[in-house]
């Protein structure tokens, strides 16, 4: 380094005429180290972010807000044509909305998950996560509640928008809590079927854009093949065989406990009839998330020891 | 630095030899009060290929240079270290604690620097060690302080900021070992830190090395098929061969004075063969080495008379003497001397 010398005053017995940036050396850290749950924690926010888009480069976060916002425009404008226009019902039920806009909301799991489950295989940070205090099974957890998060974020905005609007305009606010909760409790179980179903894939496929296309492959195409089922089904007079197919892809099993379980005005054609096809819809939606968990985190303990 | 050469003229480029024979250094340096690595009998076997072989090591502070070709097991032991790979025998200690058992415990205060490519392309190094200081166990605020020091203690200034995926290698390099020192941790593993460098970039790097393990005060233990890179940084160099260890000891005893003189002539194109001829005849043992004279002195008490021959002869020959010093060993003359009988054997 030069020393300034053409800058005026830096000559012996005057003062430096800029400031000096002192190298302080190696400072060792002598503060707090926080426990793994706090850890977890930390990954959990930084996920739940990073889905978004924050924390990423600018234009990652075009695609998440785009897609929430064409998310909730129609809650928002069936609010502003309740208020105007003094409607003292909903045109559409809170739990009818995910079923509505599913395709929007596949689009946005499929191409948030990569972004949580794909990325730190495909450039081999994994490594860096398995080095670190963290199990690789709470890694792959908090992975699962940073999608899931993002999800029901997704899900449970546009339910609370219309309920601010039923409100509004003097609904019965008791019914309208108990429909709205109701909604809530199944996008938790949907958000949770979603989650397991993307994050797996895309932990499976480490290339991106085949990960987008499978999700949304499974999740909307599966639907329609089912929903067409169901159909055929319904009107061959065997909407039992409609019922076992509905197991098959989260969008149905969501329809048919939402309809079935409870009693929402959700549209499914053929929703599962009597207490143990009921309880089979439960289970299978359960066995999904839980099920979905558990593959991740084998899949993450693999890969940290890689 | 002790030598001038530029760093990775020699690469390990051939599997050596199984029997050490007397090469094997049976006397390493003495545990210390509380050794940082400790291995008894470490063996790890995948199926029948034998990654480490009863590996039986002790490293202290400073900086420990782990050499061998690829293959030799160096990975492999420092995923056992941290924990990460279970050993099919033998016991390892890691800053006293069982990586078995106190796997995550260790994890807290050991850094680690892969060996391969592993960091987002859509991140900056900035926010990348911010949120790797985090999951090391830091809390937000103190994580983004130590990130802003130690991504200026590895260089990287204002591309920081800037995602990783436009960096260069030796800044991928840079931002690799600073997650590595973010949580100040007490001994840092570097795997191959200066794979893919440029000849300055490896300077500069190498640099960092030696300065992390005698002025940060942190352990380092350094990974490197280059030998010549671990003469100038380690104190202590262990070598690996096929899951075995070649040979532990002090880096200056590597290095130590071998008692060969080496002479260099000046005059007419054929002063040292002239030279060399000369002493020869004089009944001194020496042989030619590049454009240097080397010379087996019979006994430590032999070498004032060969002091002043070099000086009558090259009197006598008109030769000018540019220098005369003692020979060196180096790292890979270990390599040369144990595994050079026995390769046909492999």
């Amino acid at each position: 380094m030069s020393p300034p010398s053409e800058l005026p005053g830096s000559g012996p017995g005057s003062a430096p005429a800029s400031g000096v940036i002192h190298d302080l050396g190696y400072r060792p850290y002598s503060g707090p180290r926080l426990g793994e749950a706090q850890i977890a924690w930390a990954l959990f926010t930084t996920g739940l972010l990073n889905a978004f888009g924050v924390g990423r480069s600018g234009k990652s976060k075009l695609l998440p807000f785009i897609l929430l916002a064409l998310n909730l425009l129609p809650a928002l404008l069936i609010v502003a044509i309740m208020v105007f226009v003094q409607l003292d019902e909903l045109p559409i039920g809170y739990a009818a909305y995910a079923g509505q806009t599913q395709m929007l909301l596949s689009v946005f799991a499929a191409a948030q998950a990569p972004i949580l489950f794909s990325r730190d295989l495909r450039y081999g940070s994994i490594v860096l996560y398995g080095a670190r205090p963290l199990r690789s099974s709470t890694y792959a957890l908090m992975r699962w509640c940073s999608l899931w998060a993002a999800l029901l974020i997704f899900l449970v905005t546009p339910i609370a928008l219309l309920l601010v609007g039923a409100l509004l305009t003097e609904a019965d606010a008791t019914d309208q809590l108990t429909e709205a909760g109701l909604a809530a409790v199944g996008a938790i179980v949907l958000a949770g079927m979603l989650a397991s179903v993307t994050g797996l894939i895309s932990a499976f496929s480490t290339r991106r854009g085949f990960g987008v296309v499978a999700s949304i492959a499974v999740l909307l195409f599966g639907f329609g093949v089912i929903a067409v089922v169901q159909e055929i089904a319904l009107q061959e007079g065997s909407a039992r065989v409609g019922e076992w197919a509905g197991l098959l892809a989260p969008y149905a099993l969501y329809r048919g406990i939402m309809a079935s379980v409870f009693d929402a005005p959700v549209q499914a054609a053929t929703p599962p009839t009597g207490a143990l096809m009921e309880t089979t819809y439960v289970a299978v939606s359960l066995l999904i998330v839980l099920g979905g968990i558990a593959l991740l985190a084998w899949r993450y303990r693999k890969a940290a020891a890689q | 630095m002790p030598f001038g050469e530029v760093p990775g003229a020699w690469m390990v480029v051939r599997s050596y030899s199984r029997n050490m024979g007397e090469e094997m250094s049976s006397g390493e340096p003495a545990p210390s009060r509380h050794p940082v690595v400790h291995t008894t009998a470490l063996t790890k076997t995948y199926g029948a290929v034998v990654a480490l072989d009863h590996l039986d090591i002790t490293l202290g502070d400073g900086v420990t240079g782990l050499v061998g070709a690829n293959g030799a097991g160096k990975s492999t032991l420092i995923k056992i270290l941290l924990g990460l790979l279970r050993p099919t025998s033998g016991t390892a200690s890691v800053l006293g604690l069982d990586p078995l058992r106190d796997g995550a415990q260790i994890r807290r205060a050991v850094g680690y620097m892969p060996e391969h490519d592993c960091l987002p392309p859509d991140v900056s190094a900035s926010d990348f060690v911010v949120h790797l200081a985090q999951m090391s166990g830091l809390p937000r605020t103190a994580a983004r302080e130590r990130a802003a020091d130690v991504l200026r203690h590895v260089g990287l200034a204002e591309e920081r900021y800037r995602p990783m995926g436009g960096y260069s290698t030796g800044m991928k390099q840079r931002a690799k070992l600073a997650q590595a020192l973010a949580h100040d941790p007490r001994l840092v593993l570097l795997d191959e830190p200066t794979n893919g460098l440029d000849p300055a970039a490896r300077d500069d790097m190498l640099a960092l090395v030696r300065r992390i393990g005698h002025e940060f005060g942190i352990a380092v233990l350094v990974t490197s098929h280059l030998l010549g890179e671990l003469e100038r940084v380690s104190d202590n160099v262990v070598v690996l061969d096929g899951g075995r260890l070649l040979r532990a000891s002090a880096t200056t005893d590597f290095m130590g004075v071998t008692g060969t003189l080496l002479i260099e002539v000046i005059g007419s194109d054929d002063a040292p063969t002239r030279m060399g001829r000369a002493l020869f005849s004089a009944g001194v043992q020496c042989a030619p080495r590049g454009h240097l004279i080397a010379i087996e002195p019979q006994s430590a008490g032999d070498l004032d008379r060969v002091y002043d021959l070099i000086r009558d002869t090259a009197c006598d020959l008109g030769v000018g003497i540019v220098r005369i010093q003692a020979d060196h060993h180096r790292i890979e003359d270990v390599f040369a001397t144990s595994g050079g009988a026995d390769v046909s054997a492999l």
